[in-house]
């Protein structure tokens, strides 16, 4: 099954689930979760359904288009349900079932993996859906987003779409994926790993990521104090973007770490309190 | 005949947390029932990663009838003179709603008091089971828990069913918001509708028919039967350690063993690589030939049959993935130059107050130095400076900062691989060796002393910022570290004071000699208790034996090793009954006495001058043989001695007038103590009657 078809049968089955599909954010992000639509409605007491498609990069997965398996870039398919659903699994098994999966005959595993995202003030607690080894999906119950304690908490299904597609087709190899209607993976992705890889480790300039990561921690901090909590949060994902190519360029101490790390849960954390200060009324935030 | 059939049916649990949970449940039960009078024959406990079951069978019907006695004030202030109650009495007949009529005198060893015994009918235990079980899930302790439903209850994970039958009868509870059902789920993948379940027995067949294997041991029997047919197979071995057994245990509610194979070429990977590879990052289990050379197979374990061999294929294509990564990392971190990674450790932080991994360095090669001249291996020294100095620098590399698990390893084959000594690759190798008491001995005693030095300098800074352990708490492993290097010290048999090695380590963090003093006492207190913990429940020795070994000063854990283990001897023969005889004698005379001067003019009586002349001559050889550790032969060697040391106490009168004869003679014995004290405290063995 082709990449396109597998993203439009995903949204057809969270669509019938009541789902609303969103486009993807419109910036670089290393995962779903951070976007707007996942980090800010999971806050407050609003029910949210929502599913939608986000390419996603980590710079240090980078592997020059060597690795059958393993890219800066892949695509992830998010979901998020608010409140958590008593069947999340069942819907989750029959979204698999939707796309084909005879789930009789394949090792489908939660395997315990707690997610944390330190920058983002978040956890969750869940798994790693393993099918026949591969991990396939994260599936996460969020208990924590912005430093604030999540009432109620939200189910997070995160497909890997590469890692699915290869599954579904019997692939050894995600550049002999095929995209849809006969684009090749490869065609459109492997040029793009290749120069990307040695840009993140290689090439990428560090004094001006750094710089770079500078301003736009003052941006973001200026942004919060007048009360633009949206564009300011925008500035806190490029942030953590170049951070994340600095980390892959080895340029961050250990020390640095932390301290940055800490610098941009500090703003993310200012960011989802003036959410909820914002929206309370609204969207009838527990402040008990 | 009443039972209870419990299940909690759960998403996924952790493996590794499965059977702590349910001995809790298991341990709750048991508990609660045995508070309420109820009596039961036994509690029946299995559980996979999404369900825990609990079945107790012959559960009386009534909590048992008792009577309880509820004190009141003393008899003294209790009555007036014309025998009304005072004020405290009136209160307590008020309070407990008794008559006066029903107040009797209680005697106790504080004196008399006036009371009430009550009797406690008994109440049906139908009505007291859904409230107990819903205290039992309540009771559960989680390191860490969540929340998913408004109910706000913490757990592992979500609870989505309870079956709870009593009597075969549904009992009705809400625990965290769910509802108890006489339904329970099946296999996840492989059965679909709910079982309705009427008894134990239907709950069994019930599982048994949706491909649930509730009971541990099956599956486990299940899994090492199967593997042992792929091994048979293959002509090959496959390893499988207790932790991964653990997991495959508690991750498959109907486990099937699968195979496949890889790629040879990855085989120029070091195997150890691969291993760990495998293991902890797909779970899969390496197969070796019979020469013990890594094979391209690899054994998993399904939650399903594999019948299309979907399960297997899969896993093939993964592997070969995760290879390429290995891979990558390899050739990425064998680029750098790994000796030149030291300086950088300087960025990386060991513990905040404790300095980077680069002053960790440097005192371990202090502390390697030191330890190479204690032990005799003067001639690894310089390698082990090496080794030492150079041991944290995997930590900057790729493959360790994205698989912790393999530091040390990798540390040893990247020096290897830069053409480091064999001494100083293997000691950096196995320097996180061993885990635990269950490991193999390491096979080189350069990775002991190095790891020593690294867990004694993990164990000084952590007691030196004043960490504290206790029986639930341990998160710096401190309690770990100590048992390894017990172990690593009797594997080796090094032969060494502990204490100038522990001061040494502590004099790096201590501020004053006040501090060192402190870190030292807790340390000896933290070994005293290791040893004792280590040696009983790991190297199986018999309690009192490792008190008596441990009474006095000790100073080499190998000696005390070696103490315990002639003592154990000596307690299989008649000969530790007399010896226990002779030191409690000599102890109950000494007992009361300071240590006094021994002046051979001083003596006066036939027997006591044998005794000496004996002692004296006796004496050299049984000091010898201490000191050859031959503690078997020391022990012996003194028992010798008895007849006239029997004698001695039958002829002479101890406690003289003659104050400078008796301090003369206390001083006697007092020397025999000494003698029998370098052995062992047989004062503290208890004697088992084997006799009729």
């Amino acid at each position: 099954m082709s990449l396109q078809s597998i993203i439009m049968k995903l949204q057809e089955y969270w669509s019938e689930k009541g789902c609303y599909i969103a486009s993807g954010y419109d910036g670089e992000v290393g995962a779903g979760t951070m976007t707007p639509d996942t980090f800010f409605r999971v806050l407050g007491r609003k029910p949210w359904r929502v599913a939608y498609w986000q390419p996603s990069r980590r710079p240090d997965d980078g592997r020059y288009g060597e690795n059958p398996n393993r890219v800066q870039k892949h695509n992830q398919f998010q979901v998020i349900i608010k409140p958590i659903p008593a069947d999340g699994q069942t819907l989750y098994l029959d979204s698999l079932v939707y796309l084909g999966v005879d789930i009789r005959s394949h090792d489908i595993k939660f395997d315990e993996d707690n997610w944390a995202s330190p920058s983002l003030g978040a956890w969750g607690v869940g798994w790693q859906v393993m099918c026949d080894g591969m991990e396939i999906t994260q599936f996460t119950y969020f208990q924590q987003a912005g430093g604030i304690e999540l009432n109620p908490c939200s189910l997070e299904i995160t497909y890997g779409l590469e890692r699915l597609a290869m599954f579904l087709d019997a692939r050894n190899n995600i550049y002999e994926l095929e995209w849809g209607n006969g684009v090749p993976y490869f065609d459109l992705r492997f040029e793009e790993e290749r120069q990307f890889s040695i840009y993140n480790f290689e090439q990428a300039s560090i004094d001006l990521l750094r710089g770079a990561f500078r301003l736009y921690q003052q941006e973001a901090d200026r942004l919060i104090e007048q009360n633009l909590y949206l564009p300011a949060f925008d500035y806190v994902l490029k942030c953590s973007h170049f951070f994340n190519i600095m980390d892959a360029r080895k340029a961050i101490s250990v020390a640095e770490r932390t301290s940055l790390m800490g610098m941009m849960r500090g703003l993310s954390g200012r960011i989802a309190q003036k959410y909820v200060e914002a929206t309370g009324g609204k969207e009838g935030v527990d402040h008990g | 005949m009443a039972d209870l059939l419990f299940e909690l049916g759960v998403e996924e649990l952790p493996a590794h947390s499965v059977p702590n949970i349910l001995g809790q449940i298991r341990d709750l039960f048991q508990s609660k029932l045995e508070q309420n009078f109820m009596a039961f024959d036994r509690i029946d406990a299995s559980a996979t990663n999404r369900r825990l079951m609990i079945y107790i069978n012959e559960i009386s019907e009534e909590t048992a009838i008792r009577s309880e006695t509820v004190l009141g004030p003393t008899k003294k202030i209790a009555l007036d003179e014309k025998g009304e109650p005072k004020i405290p009495l009136r209160k307590f007949l008020e309070f407990n709603q008794v008559k006066l009529a029903d107040v009797v005198e209680i005697e106790t060893p504080k004196g008399i008091y006036m009371g009430v015994v009550k009797v406690i009918e008994g109440k049906k235990t139908e009505d007291l089971i859904g409230p107990l079980a819903v205290e039992v899930l309540g009771e559960v302790n989680f390191p860490k828990a969540m929340v998913w439903n408004d109910s706000r209850v913490p757990f592992l994970r979500p609870i989505r069913n309870i079956l709870l039958l009593f009597k075969n009868q549904p009992v009705d509870i809400v625990f965290a918001g769910v509802k108890s059902s006489d339904v329970v789920s099946g296999h996840p993948l492989l059965s679909f509708d709910p079982i309705k379940v009427y008894s134990f027995r239907d709950y069994f067949e019930g599982l048994q028919k949706n491909f649930v294997m509730i009971r541990e041991e099956e599956r486990k029997q299940k899994i090492l039967g199967e593997i042992a047919e792929i091994e048979e197979e293959l002509d090959a071995n496959v390893r499988i350690d207790d932790e991964i057994l653990e997991y495959f245990v508690y991750s498959n509610e109907y486990p099937v063993v699968f195979s496949g194979r890889f790629n040879s070429k990855y085989l120029t990977l070091p195997p150890e690589v691969i291993a760990a590879f495998m293991i902890n990052e797909k779970k899969l289990l390496p197969v070796y030939d019979r020469n013990g050379n890594l094979n391209p197979f690899f054994v998993g374990v399904s939650n399903i049959p594999d019948e299309n061999r979907n399960v297997s294929r899969g896993n093939e294509r993964v592997i070969q993935a995760t290879f390429e990564d290995a891979q990558f990392f390899w050739n990425t971190d064998i680029k750098d130059d790994f000796r030149s990674l030291r300086e950088l450790l300087k960025n990386v932080v060991f513990q905040k107050e404790l300095g980077s991994y680069y002053d960790k360095s440097e005192r371990l090669v202090g502390l390697v130095d030191f330890m190479a001249g204690e032990t005799k291996n003067f001639h690894l020294r310089d390698k082990l400076l090496t080794a030492a100095a150079l041991c944290k620098n995997d930590l900057l590399t790729r493959m360790v900062r994205e698989f912790p698990v393999t530091q040390g390893i990798m540390g040893g084959l990247y020096l290897r691989q830069a053409g480091e000594a064999e001494t100083v690759w293997k000691a950096v190798y196995g320097h996180y060796q061993p885990k635990g008491f269950g490991d193999e001995k390491l096979d080189d005693v350069g990775a002991g002393l190095l790891s020593i030095a690294d867990r004694i300098d993990n164990i000084t800074g952590f007691v030196s910022l004043g960490i504290k352990i206790s029986s639930s708490k341990d998160p710096y492993g401190i309690r770990r570290d100590a048992n390894a290097i017990i172990k690593i010290i009797i594997d080796f048999e090094l032969n060494f004071d502990l204490t100038p090695l522990i001061r040494l380590a502590a004099a790096n963090f201590a501020k004053n000699d006040l501090e060192l003093g402190k870190t030292c006492h807790v340390l000896h207190e933290l070994f005293r208790a290791r040893i004792e913990s280590t040696f009983k429940d790991n190297l199986k020795f018999r309690h009192d034996v490792v008190q008596s070994v441990l009474a006095g000063q000790w100073l080499s854990v190998h000696e005390i090793h070696l103490r315990a283990i002639a003592v154990s001897r000596m307690v299989e023969t008649a000969s530790i009954e007399q010896l226990i005889a002779l030191h409690k004698r000599v102890r109950n005379i000494i007992r009361d006495f300071p240590t006094f001067p021994f002046s051979e003019e001083l003596l006066t009586e036939k027997a006591e001058k044998i005794l000496f002349d004996i002692f004296k001559e006796s004496k050299p050889a049984i000091v010898d043989m201490i000191l050859r550790s031959d503690y078997l032969k020391a022990g012996l060697a003194i028992l010798e001695m008895k007849p006239v040391i029997d004698r001695f106490f039958v002829d002479v009168l101890i406690m003289a007038k003659d104050e400078s004869i008796k301090k003369n003679r206390i001083a006697l014995l007092q020397r025999i103590d000494e003698l029998l004290s370098k052995i062992a405290d047989f004062t503290s063995i208890i004697e088992i009657n084997t006799g009729e």
